[in-house]
């Protein structure tokens, strides 16, 4: 089921078009990475589901709804994060706990559930004004998620953060997958490769590819790459063991890159034929005390890389 | 949530806001130290002035002084209420809640009138000073004050709607004292025209035409509607100036 559904929206400023009649869903459940590069429409995408902007043409719809403007139940981390540098943190979520209308028995304990969940605990009741960039973004997630939306949008929330802040969040939002559907943005591929389970890549204004992460390394994936990595291999020429492969498997490239004692044998299918049994076979054949062996799956870089072009 | 309900959260967290800022205080002290010099100049004078009463010598006096000042005041006191949370990003954060754009208005005008409220309560020192002196006209003084804070009705409500125009708070405060001033300066463009149909217009939109009754004590049902209207139009104007970001 789709929580979040885009349908042809268009974006135009005075003499730019900013989206050119993107459509992508977002399903329920899903963590949903959104990539793009600078400029590409991401921030501007986010802000009109967000209910912060409205689109020229198209339409919006969150749990099948048309919502509001500016009235969408979806917790919002924008890149900047909205915070009132004079008020404590405790202070600060109880505010926004209030005017999102979380019932007024529970906004205590959401509050300091929040807060403990966000790593926020130690600053509850210091002033936000007096708070390092990390613990900001925090309070930024924090109040996305303090009045318990179901939909939660974060635009780069990890930006600024030292590593150990990074990876706590990166903990945080996927322990969030148990009750909320969460989309965000960000430039770290590598972040989106390790906690997304949905992708959609927009550059210019236009979405490139939309949907899980697994299907669209497949659906770009077109010549497997079996990687080796072995400890006797004496030869470097990557011509002569294409040579020796040749009435074996269709090999259309080999790679070969030695380093301390081993060396990483990366073997580049010619046709769509699953190389591995032919590949193993001539490994084990040549007796060269094989240390590793696996299919090589296209990573987000090089899905990005692809997709987006130069 | 009930309307008045998301208008008091708003409302406790701005007057808190204003209160936490010197700004509040000193503009609360420069008030109340030219008020009291112009009170004790008019006291003073009064002895000289046989022929009027105390409420012409000092009363009338005072209170269009007390309500010329906030043509500078209201300004610096409303140039933050929209244009700083749109600097600071933060004005999404109230826009996207569950707050209307009236509980939003309303929440930050009442807080703004409370603070014009706790500078001009400062002054209620002087009509109790002259009551040493025998001095029983309450109802001139209650009329008065009533005026003065239906004027601050009218100064805030157009201050709050140029800080929902732009993020500089400079230009906020310049452009809405340049609007108070204009409708000040109405009443003498009054002889600019021989229709008498222009004249009338132009001395009905001009606030002092309508603060002066209240000052003599004469409460009368246009004058009444007239800062009604006046405040409800640049409310709404806001209102829309809020909206234009769907625009």
């Amino acid at each position: 089921m789709n929580v979040i559904e885009l349908k042809n929206i268009v974006k135009t400023y005075p003499g730019v078009e900013a989206l050119k009649g993107i459509s992508f869903a977002v399903e329920k459940g899903s963590i949903h990475g959104f990539l793009g590069p600078n400029g590409a429409g991401k921030t501007t995408s986010m802000n009109i589901i967000a209910g912060l902007s409205s689109p020229t043409s198209g339409q919006v719809l969150v749990d099948g709804k048309e919502l509001d403007k500016g009235k969408v139940p979806i917790g919002f981390l924008p890149e900047t994060p909205p915070l009132y540098g004079q008020m404590k943190v405790a202070e600060y979520l109880k505010f926004v706990a209030e005017i999102n209308d979380l019932p007024k028995k529970l906004v205590r304990d959401r509050v300091f559930e929040i807060g403990k969940r966000c790593g926020l605990s130690k600053v509850m009741e210091r002033l936000i004004g007096n708070l390092s960039k990390g613990y900001r973004q925090r309070v930024g997630i924090a109040q996305s998620l303090v009045f318990d939306p179901k939909i939660v949008i974060l635009d780069e929330p990890t930006v600024g953060l030292d590593p150990n802040s990074i990876i706590e969040i990166r903990e945080l939002i996927t322990s969030l997958k148990k009750d909320h559907t969460i989309m965000f943005s960000t430039h770290q591929l590598h972040e989106a490769n390790l906690i997304c389970s949905h992708i959609t890549i927009i550059n210019k204004g236009q979405i490139l590819k939309s949907g899980p992460i697994n299907e669209i390394r497949k659906s770009l994936k077109n010549r497997q790459v079996v990687k080796a990595v072995v400890r006797d291999w004496k030869i470097i020429e990557p011509d002569v063991v294409l040579g020796e492969i040749r009435d074996l498997f269709p090999c259309e490239r080999v790679e070969i890159e030695s380093t301390e004692g081993q060396t990483e044998l990366k073997f580049i299918a010619a046709t769509e034929e699953d190389l591995r049994p032919s590949v193993g076979a001539y490994l084990m054949k040549k007796d060269c005390g094989l240390l590793s062996f696996r299919e090589e799956g296209m990573d987000l870089e090089d899905i990005f890389k692809k997709v987006a072009g130069p | 949530m009930v309307f008045f309900n998301g208008v008091w959260i708003l409302y406790k967290k701005e007057v808190k806001d204003f209160f936490l800022s010197p700004l509040v205080y000193i503009l609360a002290g420069l008030y109340t130290l030219i008020i009291g010099w112009l009170f004790f100049n008019y006291l003073v004078a009064a002895k000289e002035l046989t022929a009027s009463t105390l409420t012409q010598s000092i009363l009338i006096p005072l209170f269009g002084n007390m309500n010329f000042l906030f043509l500078f005041l209201a300004p610096l006191l409303t140039m933050k209420v929209f244009a700083e949370e749109k600097k600071l990003k933060t004005l999404n954060l109230l826009l996207r809640s569950s707050l209307s754009d009236w509980q939003i208005i309303l929440g930050k005008y009442f807080a703004t009138f409370t603070v014009t409220f706790f500078m001009i309560s400062l002054t209620f020192l002087f009509p109790i000073i002259l009551a040493f002196s025998g001095y029983h006209d309450w109802g001139i003084v209650i009329s008065s004050y009533m005026g003065l804070f239906f004027c601050l009705f009218c100064y805030l409500a157009v201050g709050i709607f140029v800080s929902s125009l732009t993020s500089n708070q400079i230009i906020a405060a310049i452009l809405s004292f340049s609007i108070l001033l204009g409708f000040m300066l109405m009443v003498f463009s009054v002889n600019a025209s021989h229709l008498a149909m222009v004249r009338d217009l132009f001395q009905y939109l001009s606030v002092p035409f309508h603060f002066e009754g209240f000052v003599r004590g004469a409460i009368k049902n246009f004058n009444i509607l007239y800062f009604f209207c006046f405040s409800g139009i640049f409310l709404y104007m806001t209102r829309k100036s809020l909206e234009s970001r769907y625009w």
